[in-house]
C-alpha cells in the first residue's frame, strides 16, 4: 500500500497543475523533451541556428556517384562525422508519371546488415523499408520524360520532369540540398537551413572518463513512465528540413485537434511548445488547440499561397514530429517575390528518409497526385453515406429492435445501428453475448426489412483466456506480436490480458480474414459491417497507452519501425475478411478505423475519435474533418452529441445540423451518458433534428457523387475555402465553414450556444442563395450575417451549380434507391450552372464494369442538358436498363430570370423518343432579397438518358 | 423500349385515376382513397385540393406522381407528397405557391382494402419503396409501382384469417381482464371496508385500552404509595454502600460498553483496512482507458483521501490503548475500584430515621407524611431524581403495577399506531378505485439474462444474481403515476397516449452515480406479467408489464391496433369488403 504514495501525491499535484477542464492524461504521453530523438533533434536545429552562416550541413553528394536512368537518379551522400569519419548514405531521387518526386536516403553500412545489435537481438539490422508497401496503392511508376540536364561538374545537378518538363529538381552537392522549381520558381527546398541528421549506426562504446563530448544520455536504453526501451540498435533518427519559399500557411499531417492552418511550434503567443507529433495513440478526452498525438496520422502536408498549392509527403512509420516556423521578411515591402516562407523540420525514430514532394499548381493537383500515389478513397457503399445511430452500448438484442422501431415511427430515417464492444460474449471478439443477444440473426432480419445494416465492433486485442478459440488458434499458428524476446507479447485492453494480431504477417491476413466468413463469425448476416477500433495500437497498462517500441513484428521488424502502421495493416485485414464473406459474393466493404495511416482511404472511413458533449468539441470537429480530408482521408466525421458526456438539447440539435455536413455522419455516446436517440430530445428539437437528417437524406445523390469524385481524383468531400478559392488570401485559414464537393453547397454549421445567426465568409462574387428561402447573398471578400435561429441550418448555394437531390424521405437510404430525382439549378451571375451526378447499386464493384450513370448537367442558353460523361462497360446496358423507371419529378430554377414571368411550359426531348413533349413550369417572381425561382412540373426524363429542356 | 415500363407504370396511374375500380356496389375512387375520402374525387374534370380548396387542378393531376396540393390530396396513391411533414426540410420551392400555407396532409396515408382482413392507412412514406408492408398492407398494393420489380402477393386472406383468430382470443382475454379488474376492484372495495371496520374496532378498544390505563394508573399510584412507606421505614443500606452499589453497576455498564465499542472499533479497523486495500488495489489495477465515471471518481477520490489519511496506519496511539485495556478488565482489590469495601461499609442510619424509632406512630405518620411531601416537591423541582430513592428498593408489587401499567400503557400506543397506520392507508393513493390496493405486495419476476427482475406492487423493485450473490435493490415505491407514451397509427401518424405507471425510487446507489430507480409502465393485460425490463441507462431501469389493473373498455374495443382513422368506419367498411 505504502508505494502507492508517492504516486498517488504526484497524480494530484499533476492535477492541480492542470488547466482546469481539461481533463486529458497529459502525463501518460510523452512531450518533445521526454522523446530523446525530438530532443537531439530539436538540439541539433538550434545549434545550426545558433551559429547562423558559420553553420554548414555535414552532408555532400558525392558527385562521382551520381547515376541517372529511367527517371531515376542514384548516387552517394556522404555524411561527414563530429569525429570525421564518413558514413555512406545511399540517395535515391525518383521522378513519377504522377508528377511527384521522391527522395530517398537509406545507410549502406546498415543496408548490408553489418551492424551488431545489442542485448543479443536478433531483429532486423536494416533501416525499415516497406512503409510504402502498405501506404501506397502501388508501386510508383517512373517517369520516362524525366532528364539530366546540367551536368555535375558545376556542383549542381538538374533533373527536368513533371507536365510539359514544368518542373526540375536542382541537386546542389555541397552541402547536400535540393531545391524543386516549378515553372523556375522555387517552391520547396530540402535542407535548406541544413538540418538534414541521419544518425548513423554506432558501437556502444562507453566514453573515456572526463570526456565531454557527444551527449549520450538519450543514445541507448530510454525510459519512460516506468517503461524501458531496450533500442538495440540505438540512435537512429532521421530529419530533414522542408522550406516553402513565400507560403503562409501549411496544412494536413492530422490527426490532431487543432485548426486547419497549422500553428507554429517553437514558442510564443498562439503558437505551440511542442512539434506537432505522430505516434497513433487511444488519448482519453484530448484537448484542443493541441500539437499532440492522437489516434491516426497522415504525415502528408500541403502548403498553399495565392494561386499556388505544393505538397510532401514523409513516408515513414516510426514516431514523427514536424517543427514549424514561419518567417516573414519585412528588409524589402516592395520587392516582388518571396518575402514569407514557411519551414518545416521533420524527425522520426528510425526507418529510411523517404520524402515525396508535389509542385500542383492547385491544391487539386496536389490531391489527384498523392491519391495516385498512395490510393483514392474507396467508392463506400450507399448506406455508409448516410446517417449511424451508435451507442456504447445498445444493451441487447431486443434494445436494437426497439430503437430501430421508434426510428420508424418518428419517420426518422437512418440506414445503421452500431454495436460497441457489450455485445461480445465477455469481449471474445466474433461471438454474441449469449444472455443479451440471444438471436442476433432474427435482429439483423428485422434491421434488413427496411434495408437496414449494422456495425459490429471487432478490435485487434484477443482475450487470453484458454477456452476462446480464435485466441488459441493466435497462439498456435504464432500469428501475434512478439516481444523483445521473442514471446507472445500479452498486455491489458477491454478483456483484460489480451495478445495482439500482428497483420503485418500474410498468414494473420488471411487467416483474420477467414474470421469473417458466415459459418466462422456466427450470428451475423450479409447487412453486418465492422468497426475497428483500439487498433493504435491500445494498451491500457503502458505509457503513451501502447505497446513498447522493442515488440517485434513479422519479418523481424520492431514495433519502433511500424508504429503508425499496425492500424491500417489491421483494418485492411478486415477489409479482406468482408471482401468476399461468402465465396463467390463479393461486396464492397464497410471498415470503420480509429487508427490510421496514409492509405487508409482505400479501405475504410474513420472519425475523431473519443470527444466531449461540449460547444468546443462541436466546433473543433469542422477543422479536424476538413484536415482529414486535405490529406487524403476525406472519408471521416466526429461523433455526433460528443461521446463524453450529456449534451443539452441545443448543443444535441446544432451537432445534428453540424454532423450532417460530416462525410461520416454517426452519433455515438459514452456508456454512462443519458440515452439521446433523436426521438427522445422532445419537441421543438426532435422536429429539428429530423429536419436536419432528412435534408441529409435529401441531398444523398449530392454526396454519393462526391465520394466518386474522391474515389477517382483524390479531393477532399468536404472542403476548406482554399480549394475553392484558390486566390483569395482572407480565405486560406478559415475552418469554421465547408464546401460539400464541388456542388457549390457552403455550409456554415452553428457551433456556439444560443446563436441567432452567423457570418458567412464569401470570397467571390458570385450569388449565394440560401438554400431554405433563396435569399441572395453577394459581395467578395466579406461575411455576410445569415439568420441561423434554432430551427434554421446556414446553408448556401453558390450560383453556377446544379445540385440534385431526392425529396421523399424514406425508411432508410437504400428503399430511395428508385425515387425520382430534383434538380435544383441555381443560377450563376451569368445565368448558367452546371453540376454532375454519379449513380450505381450503391453495394457492388459492379461500377468498376460499367454499371453506372454518370451524367454532367448543363444550364445556360435558356435550355438545360443532360449529358453521358461515364464509360461505358460490359454491364452499363443492363445496369441503365434496371434505372429506365427512374425520373426526374421536378427542376427548381433558382435565380430565374425575369423574362421568365409569362412562361407557362418548358419543351422536353429525350433522346429515343419520338417527339419532343412539354410540360409546365411556374415562375415566382422576386421578393425581396429572395430570388425569383421558377418550379417545371414533372419533366419525366430518365436519370441515365440524354435529354435537354428549353426553357 | 426502355420507357415501355415506365409507361406501363403511367397508363396504370392514368387508368387509376380516371377510371373507377368495378367495386360491389360502393363508388369507385382513385388508388389510396379511403370511402370517408371518396367525395372529394367525384368532380369529373377538376380536384380541389381537400384543405385548400382554392387550390384546383385538372383531375388528371391526381396520383399522376408529382405534388400538387399543398396538402397532398392530388396524391392518395403516390410517395409524391410524402415530404409534407413538419418533419422535413421545406425550402421555398415545396411550398407550391401558396406562400407560407399550411402544410399538414390531409390525408391519413394510402388507403390499403385489405380485402379478406380490416382495411388500413398505411404511411405515404412507404409507398412503392420497394418493401412489402404487410403488417398494414397485407394485399400488398403499396407497392403497386413494383419499383425494382418488387411483388408483392396479396396475403390478406392467410393475415385475415390469423388475425380474426388472434383477435378473438384477444377480445376473450381481454374481457377475462375486465372481469379480473372487476375482481380486483371488488377485492379493493372489501379490503378497504376491512380496514374502515379495523378502524372502528380499534377505536373501541382504544377506549376500553385507555380506561384500563386510568385504572392501572390510579392502582399503581396507591399501591406506590403504600409501598414507599415501608420502604422508607427499612432501609436496607446505608447511603454509601447504596451509592456504591449504584456506581458499581454504573461503572459495569459503562466498562461492558467499552468493551463492546473497542471490539466494534477493532472490526472497523479490520474492515477499513480491507476497504483500503480494495480501493488501492482499485487505484493500481484500474483501467485509465475504461472511461468509467465512477471509477474514475473512485479512484480520484481515493487519491485525495490517501494523501489526506494516515491510510493503513490504524493503530491509533498504542499507549492509549494500552490503558484502554487496563480499564477494560473487571475491578478488583488490586485495580480499579475495591467495591466489596465500599459496599460493606457499615450502616449508618439516617438522622431521621434513627429519630422516628422513638416517635409515637401518629407522628411518626405525620412526619412520614411531611418527608414523602418533601420528597415530591425535590422530585418535582428535580433537585434530586426518583431512582435515588426507591431505585434499588422496590417491592414486587409496586413493580408489578409498574408493569401492568407499562404493558398496557403499551399496547394503547401500538393500537393507537395501528388506528394511525390504517387511517394512513385509507388515505393513501391505490389509483383510481383504489385497483392497486388488492396487489400491494404482490411480486412478479422475470428472467432477464443473468438477472431475475422482481417487481413487487407499491413495495420494491429488484434485481436477483440467478448465479447467486446479494440482489440489489432498483427501487422503493414512491408514487404512481402516469406518462405519455407515443404511438403511432399504420399510417405513421403519432399520437400520445396515457398510460399509469409505478414509480419507485432510492433504490441501491450505484457507482458515484444515481440512486437506482424503476419507472414500471403498465399495460393492459389478462394476466400480471413483466414484458421487458430495460436497463437503458446506467441505474435507471423500466420495466413494462401487463396487468388487468389497467385494463378498460377501450382496450377491448380494439383501439390498441393503430388502424387509421378510427375503429368504427374501419370496421363498417371491412364488414362491407367482407
Amino acid at each position: 500500500m505504502l508505494p502507492c504514495r508517492p504516486l498517488s501525491l504526484l497524480v494530484i499535484l499533476v492535477s492541480f497543475l492542470m488547466v482546469p477542464g481539461v481533463t486529458v492524461k497529459k502525463e501518460n504521453f510523452k512531450t518533445c523533451e521526454q522523446s530523446g530523438f525530438c530532443t537531439r533533434n530539436r538540439a541539433y536545429a538550434d545549434d545550426a541556428g545558433a551559429k547562423g552562416a558559420l553553420w554548414t550541413s555535414p552532408y555532400e553528394l558525392d558527385s562521382a556517384s551520381i547515376r541517372f536512368k529511367n527517371g531515376q537518379l542514384h548516387g552517394t551522400v556522404l555524411k561527414t562525422t563530429t569525429i570525421n569519419e564518413k558514413v555512406r548514405l545511399p540517395l535515391t531521387v525518383s521522378f513519377l508519371r504522377c508528377g511527384a518526386a521522391r527522395v530517398v536516403v537509406d545507410e549502406e553500412r546498415r543496408m548490408k546488415g553489418e551492424i551488431e545489435l545489442r542485448h543479443g537481438s536478433t531483429i532486423r539490422k536494416e533501416r525499415y523499408n516497406e512503409a510504402g508497401k502498405w501506404a501506397l496503392a502501388r508501386d510508383p511508376e517512373l517517369s520516362e520524360s524525366a532528364s539530366l540536364e546540367i551536368d555535375k561538374a558545376a556542383g549542381y545537378t538538374k533533373v527536368s520532369y513533371g507536365p510539359d518538363g514544368r518542373f526540375a529538381a536542382i541537386i546542389r552537392h555541397t552541402p547536400f540540398e535540393v531545391q524543386f522549381q516549378r515553372n523556375g520558381e522555387i517552391h520547396v527546398k530540402l535542407n535548406d537551413r541544413g538540418l538534414l541528421n541521419v544518425e548513423q549506426w554506432r558501437a556502444k562504446v562507453d566514453p573515456p572518463d572526463g570526456d565531454s563530448g557527444e551527449d549520450q544520455s538519450t543514445w541507448w536504453d530510454e525510459t519512460f513512465g516506468g517503461q524501458t526501451d531496450s533500442k538495440p540498435r540505438g540512435p537512429e533518427s532521421i530529419g530533414l528540413d522542408i522550406a516553402f519559399p513565400g507560403y503562409d500557411h501549411v496544412f494536413g499531417i492530422p490527426e490532431h485537434a487543432d485548426s486547419i492552418s497549422l500553428k507554429e511550434t517553437r514558442g510564443g503567443s498562439g503558437h505551440h511548445d511542442d512539434p506537432y507529433r505522430m505516434y497513433n495513440a487511444d488519448v482519453f478526452e484530448y484537448e484542443l488547440n493541441s500539437p499532440m498525438s492522437i489516434y491516426g496520422c497522415i504525415p502528408f502536408m500541403q502548403a498553399h499561397r495565392k494561386n499556388s498549392t505544393v505538397g510532401v509527403f514523409w513516408l515513414n512509420a516510426a514516431e514523427t514530429w514536424v517543427d514549424i516556423v514561419k518567417t516573414k521578411s519585412s528588409i524589402n515591402p516592395l520587392a516582388v517575390g518571396i518575402s514569407s516562407k514557411t519551414q518545416t523540420h521533420w524527425f522520426s525514430e528510425s526507418g529510411q528518409l523517404d520524402v515525396f514532394i508535389f509542385l500542383g499548381p492547385t491544391a487539386q493537383d496536389v490531391s489527384r497526385a498523392y491519391g495516385e500515389l498512395t490510393g483514392y478513397t474507396q467508392l463506400p457503399q450507399h448506406f455508409a453515406i448516410a446517417y449511424h445511430q451508435s451507442r456504447w452500448n445498445y444493451v441487447t438484442d431486443e434494445d436494437v429492435r426497439d430503437v430501430d422501431r421508434k426510428f420508424d415511427k418518428y419517420q426518422i430515417p437512418y440506414d445503421v445501428i452500431w454495436l460497441d464492444i457489450e455485445y461480445t460474449d465477455g469481449k471474445r471478439y466474433f461471438t454474441f453475448d449469449p444472455n443479451n443477444f440471444p438471436d442476433p440473426l432474427g435482429m439483423e432480419d428485422q434491421l434488413d426489412g427496411s434495408g437496414r445494416k449494422v456495425v459490429l465492433i471487432i478490435d485487434p486485442h484477443l482475450k487470453n483466456v484458454p477456452d476462446y478459440q480464435v485466441d488459441h488458434e493466435l497462439k498456435s499458428k504464432g500469428l501475434g506480436v512478439k516481444d523483445k524476446d521473442g514471446n507472445l507479447y500479452e498486455g491489458w485492453c477491454w478483456p483484460g490480458s489480451s495478445h495482439w494480431i500482428d497483420c503485418f504477417n500474410p498468414a494473420a491476413i488471411s487467416w483474420w480474414a477467414h474470421q469473417f466468413k458466415y459459418d466462422k463469425f456466427k450470428g451475423t448476416s450479409p447487412n453486418c459491417f465492422i468497426w475497428n477500433d483500439m487498433n493504435e495500437p491500445s494498451v491500457f497498462n503502458l505509457p503513451e497507452t501502447t505497446m513498447p517500441k522493442h515488440n517485434i513484428h513479422y519479418d523481424g521488424w520492431e514495433h519502433r519501425d511500424v508504429h503508425n502502421l499496425y492500424g491500417l495493416t489491421y483494418m485492411s485485414a478486415t477489409y479482406h475478411g468482408l471482401l468476399e464473406r461468402k465465396k463467390g459474393v463479393v461486396r464492397r466493404p464497410f471498415v470503420l478505423t480509429r487508427s490510421f495511416y496514409a492509405g487508409a482511404q482505400r479501405v475504410g472511413a474513420t472519425w475523431t475519435g473519443d470527444n466531449l458533449a461540449r460547444w468546443d468539441h462541436l466546433a473543433a470537429s469542422i477543422p479536424m474533418v476538413l484536415n482529414n480530408g486535405i490529406a487524403g482521408f476525406p472519408f471521416v466525421g466526429a461523433d455526433v452529441g460528443g461521446f463524453f458526456g450529456n449534451p443539452d438539447k441545443e448543443l444535441l440539435t446544432r451537432w445534428y445540423q453540424t454532423g450532417i455536413f460530416y462525410p461520416f455522419f454517426r452519433a455515438h455516446a459514452h456508456i454512462d451518458s443519458r440515452r439521446r436517440e433523436p426521438y427522445l430530445a422532445g419537441e421543438p428539437y426532435v422536429t429539428i433534428i429530423t429536419q436536419a437528417i432528412r435534408l441529409r437524406y435529401q441531398l444523398l445523390p449530392a454526396w454519393y457523387t462526391t465520394f466518386y469524385q474522391a474515389s477517382v481524383e483524390g479531393l477532399p468531400i468536404v472542403r476548406p475555402q482554399y480549394y475553392i478559392h484558390p486566390d483569395d488570401e482572407h480565405g486560406f485559414a478559415i475552418d469554421d465553414q465547408l464546401y460539400i464537393g464541388s456542388t457549390g453547397l457552403l455550409a456554415k454549421p452553428v457551433v456556439t450556444e444560443g446563436a441567432a445567426s452567423v457570418d458567412i465568409y464569401l470570397a467571390d462574387s458570385e450569388r449565394y442563395y440560401d438554400y431554405f428561402d433563396y435569399t441572395i447573398y453577394q459581395g467578395a471578400g466579406r461575411r455576410h450575417t445569415v439568420p441561423a435561429p434554432l430551427e434554421k441550418i446556414p446553408l448556401l448555394m453558390q450560383g453556377g451549380h446544379i445540385i440534385p437531390r431526392k425529396d421523399r424521405p424514406r425508411r432508410s437510404s437504400a428503399l430511395m434507391k428508385w425515387d425520382p430525382y430534383t434538380l435544383v439549378i441555381a443560377l450563376g451571375k451569368d445565368g448558367e450552372a452546371e453540376g454532375s451526378i454519379y449513380i450505381d447499386d450503391g453495394e457492388s464493384f459492379d461500377y468498376q464494369r460499367g454499371a453506372y450513370i454518370h451524367r454532367n448537367f448543363q444550364f445556360g442558353g435558356s435550355a438545360l442538358w443532360s449529358e453521358d460523361i461515364g464509360t461505358k462497360g460490359p454491364k452499363t446496358g443492363e445496369y441503365l436498363k434496371t434505372m429506365a423507371g427512374v425520373k426526374v419529378e421536378k427542376l427548381v430554377v433558382v435565380g430565374a430570370p425575369q423574362s421568365w414571368q409569362d412562361k407557362l411550359s418548358v419543351t422536353v426531348i429525350e433522346e429515343d423518343a419520338k417527339s419532343s413533349t412539354t410540360t409546365s413550369l411556374q415562375f415566382h417572381a422576386a421578393q425581396g432579397n429572395k430570388a425569383a425561382y421558377a418550379v417545371v412540373k414533372n419533366p419525366n426524363v430518365a436519370i441515365g438518358k440524354s435529354w435537354k429542356i428549353e426553357f | 423500349m426502355k420507357n415501355s415500363r415506365n409507361l406501363l407504370i403511367l397508363l396504370g396511374i392514368a387508368t387509376c385515376s380516371t377510371t373507377r375500380a368495378a367495386g360491389k356496389g360502393g363508388p369507385s375512387r382513385p388508388r389510396g382513397v379511403g370511402p370517408e375520402f371518396a367525395k372529394y374525387y367525384t368532380d369529373p374534370t377538376t380536384f380541389s385540393c381537400i384543405l385548400h380548396n382554392t387550390v384546383k387542378i385538372p383531375l388528371s393531376s391526381v396520383n399522376d406522381n408529382y405534388c400538387d396540393c399543398p396538402d397532398g390530396s392530388d396524391e392518395p396513391g403516390t410517395s409524391a407528397c410524402s415530404h409534407l411533414s413538419p418533419f422535413s426540410p421545406f425550402t421555398e420551392a415545396e411550398r407550391l405557391s401558396t406562400g407560407d400555407v399550411d402544410l399538414t396532409p390531409a390525408l391519413p396515408g394510402f388507403y390499403c382494402k385489405n380485402k379478406g382482413h380490416r382495411p388500413s392507412y398505411i404511411s405515404f412514406l412507404r409507398v412503392n419503396d420497394g418493401i412489402c408492408d404487410y403488417d398494414a398492407c397485407c394485399d400488398g398494393s403499396d407497392e403497386w409501382a413494383h419499383v425494382g420489380g418488387t411483388k408483392c402477393e396479396d396475403k390478406c386472406k392467410g393475415i385475415g384469417k390469423e388475425w380474426r383468430k388472434k383477435e378473438g382470443e384477444r377480445q376473450k382475454s381481454l374481457s377475462k381482464a375486465l372481469k379480473k379488474k372487476k375482481e380486483l376492484i371488488f377485492d379493493a372495495v372489501k379490503l378497504r371496508k376491512e380496514v374502515e371496520g379495523r378502524i372502528g374496532d380499534l377505536e373501541v378498544e382504544i377506549k376500553a385500552q385507555e380506561l384500563k390505563v386510568q385504572s392501572l394508573e390510579t392502582a399503581f399510584e396507591e399501591i406506590e404509595r403504600e409501598e414507599r412507606g415501608k420502604t422508607v421505614k427499612t432501609p436496607k443500606k446505608g447511603k454509601v454502600a447504596l451509592l456504591a452499589g449504584l456506581g458499581k453497576a454504573r461503572v459495569e455498564e459503562l466498562r461492558s460498553a467499552l468493551i463492546e465499542v473497542r471490539s466494534q472499533r477493532d472490526e472497523s479497523r479490520t474492515r477499513v483496512k480491507e476497504l483500503e486495500d480494495v480501493l488501492s488495489k482499485l487505484k493500481a489495477e484500474h483501467n485509465p482507458n475504461f472511461n468509467d465515471e465512477g471509477v474514475k471518481l473512485a479512484v480520484r477520490s481515493w487519491e485525495e483521501y490517501a494523501a489526506r489519511e494516515t491510510v493503513g496506519d490504524l493503530s491509533g496511539d498504542a499507549a492509549r490503548d494500552g490503558d484502554l485495556f487496563e480499564i477494560s478488565k473487571p475491578d478488583s482489590a488490586s485495580s480499579g475500584v475495591d467495591w466489596e469495601r465500599w459496599e460493606n461499609e457499615k450502616e449508618k442510619d439516617e438522622f431521621i430515621y434513627k429519630i422516628l424509632a422513638y416517635l409515637p406512630p401518629s407522628l411518626v405518620r405525620y412526619l412520614e407524611d411531611k418527608l414523602d411531601s418533601v420528597k415530591s416537591f425535590l422530585i418535582a423541582n428535580s433537585i434530586i431524581s426518583e431512582t435515588d430513592l426507591d431505585s434499588s428498593s422496590e417491592s414486587k408489587a409496586v413493580t408489578d403495577a409498574r408493569n401492568a401499567l407499562n404493558s398496557a400503557r403499551e399496547s394503547l400506543g401500538s393500537t393507537r399506531k395501528s388506528l394511525e397506520d390504517h387511517r394512513l392507508d385509507i388515505g393513501r393513493e391505490y389509483g383510481p378505485e383504489n385497483v392497486f390496493r388488492p396487489l400491494k405486495g404482490r411480486c412478479f419476476t422475470k428472467d432477464v439474462g443473468e438477472y431475475t427482475y422482481e417487481h413487487c406492487f407499491l413495495e420494491h423493485t429488484k434485481q436477483i444474481p440467478k448465479k447467486g450473490g446479494s440482489s440489489v435493490t432498483m427501487g422503493n415505491f414512491a408514487r404512481i403515476s402516469s406518462m405519455h407514451v407515443d404511438e403511432a397509427r399504420s399510417s405513421g401518424q403519432i399520437y400520445s397516449v396515457e398510460k399509469t405507471t409505478i414509480e419507485y425510487e432510492n433504490g441501491q446507489m450505484c457507482w458515484s452515480g444515481p440512486a437506482r430507480s424503476t419507472i414500471v409502465l403498465l399495460e393492459c393485460g389478462e394476466d400480471d406479467e413483466i414484458l421487458k425490463v430495460v436497463e437503458s441507462e446506467k441505474c435507471i431501469y423500466s420495466m413494462v408489464m401487463k396487468t388487468p389493473a389497467v385494463c378498460s373498455d377501450e382496450d377491448v374495443n380494439g383501439n390498441g391496433n393503430g388502424s387509421g382513422s378510427g375503429s368504427r368506419s374501419t370496421r363498417i367498411i371491412g364488414k362491407d369488403e367482407l
